[in-house]
């Protein structure tokens, strides 16, 4: 027991960067989390990279190899066929993010108090948030693809009868596409658009899966048992990484 | 300073600190503020027309939901600092590489003129 306490104490007291203890006061496994976490941010880089040079290399002429505008093609709500509704949905989707993250700092807190019938209740919560998503983006895609989309082409180059017709409509509006309206743009539109939310909801997925994971090991009580309730921090850091490549998928793919 | 594991159990592999909760209401807040960030950013989209200073807005307010994401709800700003550091001065690398590749982007549209 003495020996116990010698030990805690020489802990203590050792200098931050003396070894045996994390310089760092964080667990290896959030460290490592965290480490993971940057090295993603450096995949989603890339690709935000590449989508920036493609994009600035398409901007001003002739009106046929502009970047086609986001406003004309993500103007789709569910249940609301025909209507110009630019920004609505994808919008809803963010709310529903946001909205799953709240929930998932909530069982994270929740664990800090070691109440799990909390920490139950908001992953729950927070699988179901990420389902709703990935139901929005599975609608999403659909109609995208519907109206053309493909990896190797590109048919939302708007022409100038086109650029005309779209900016007189407002929001809201009933709004159809005319004959002579589009024409092929640049190629990387879709396919930029497919690979980067494909990847963030490949992301979303996986956020899932461990969530779901994370929850069952919560029900049968193996944290309960450990005296902490850490995993949930670190399935937290991960999913809350999720919400925050969406806000820059949501700034540069529709807002921009 | 506190651990979950029992006194003598420390090593650097199964070092776990003790983590406090600081309550709820950062977290109500955050929410509330990203919330109100975006439905801005939903109204600015209807209100000004498309240009650069809107784009600037939309980034500016997009780094700030950023800060609020990181910082309150992935716990950085309770962290250490140097944890955050190791974290955060990477990125701004990234920040240099975007940058410089968006003029790259403009000067191939350029040679593609040509």
């Amino acid at each position: 027991m003495a020996n116990h306490t010698t030990t805690e104490a020489s802990f203590e007291n050792q200098p931050t960067w003396a070894g045996g203890r994390s310089p760092f006061n964080v667990s290896y496994g959030k460290l490592m989390m965290w480490i993971f976490l940057l090295s993603d941010a450096f995949t989603f880089s890339s690709l935000l990279v590449q989508y920036g040079t493609q994009r600035f290399s398409n901007v001003v002429t002739p009106i046929t190899t502009k970047w086609p505008d986001p406003a004309s093609i993500f103007n789709h709500f569910p249940g609301m066929h025909g209507f110009h509704l630019p920004l609505l949905f994808v919008s809803v989707m963010t709310f529903i993010l946001i909205l799953s993250s709240v929930t998932m700092v909530l069982a994270v807190e929740a664990g800090h108090r070691n109440s799990k019938k909390e920490v139950e209740k908001f992953m729950i919560y927070t699988i179901l948030g990420g389902l709703a998503f990935l139901s929005c983006q599975a609608w999403e895609w659909y109609t995208f693809i519907h109206e053309g989309a493909r990896l190797d082409g590109n048919t939302f180059g708007i022409t100038k009868q086109g650029y005309d017709h779209l900016h007189k409509v407002s929001f809201g509006s009933h709004f159809e596409w005319e004959v002579g309206d589009r024409t092929f743009g640049p190629v990387p539109f879709a396919a930029l658009f497919f690979i980067v939310t494909g990847f963030h909801g490949f992301h979303v997925f996986s956020g899932v899966v461990i969530n779901v994971v994370v929850y069952i090991m919560t029900v049968r009580g193996v944290f309960e048992r450990r005296g902490h309730y850490e995993m949930i921090e670190k399935a937290g850091l991960y999913w809350h990484f999720v919400d925050l490549v969406w806000v820059f998928v949501f700034t540069f793919f529709y807002l921009i | 300073m506190e651990f979950y594991n029992k006194p003598g159990e420390y090593d650097a592999i199964n070092y776990i600190p003790h983590t406090e909760s600081h309550g709820t209401k950062e977290l109500w807040k955050t929410f509330w503020l990203l919330l109100g960030i975006t439905l801005f950013d939903f109204m600015i989209y209807f209100v000004m027309p498309a240009s650069g200073f809107r784009n600037f807005i939309f980034i500016f307010f997009g780094l700030v939901k950023a800060y609020f994401i990181v910082g309150a709800f992935m716990h950085l700003k309770h962290e250490k600092m140097t944890l955050a550091l190791i974290i955060l001065v990477p990125t701004i690398f990234i920040c240099g590489l975007i940058i410089g590749l968006l003029y790259e982007g403009s000067a191939l549209e350029v040679m593609k003129s040509m």
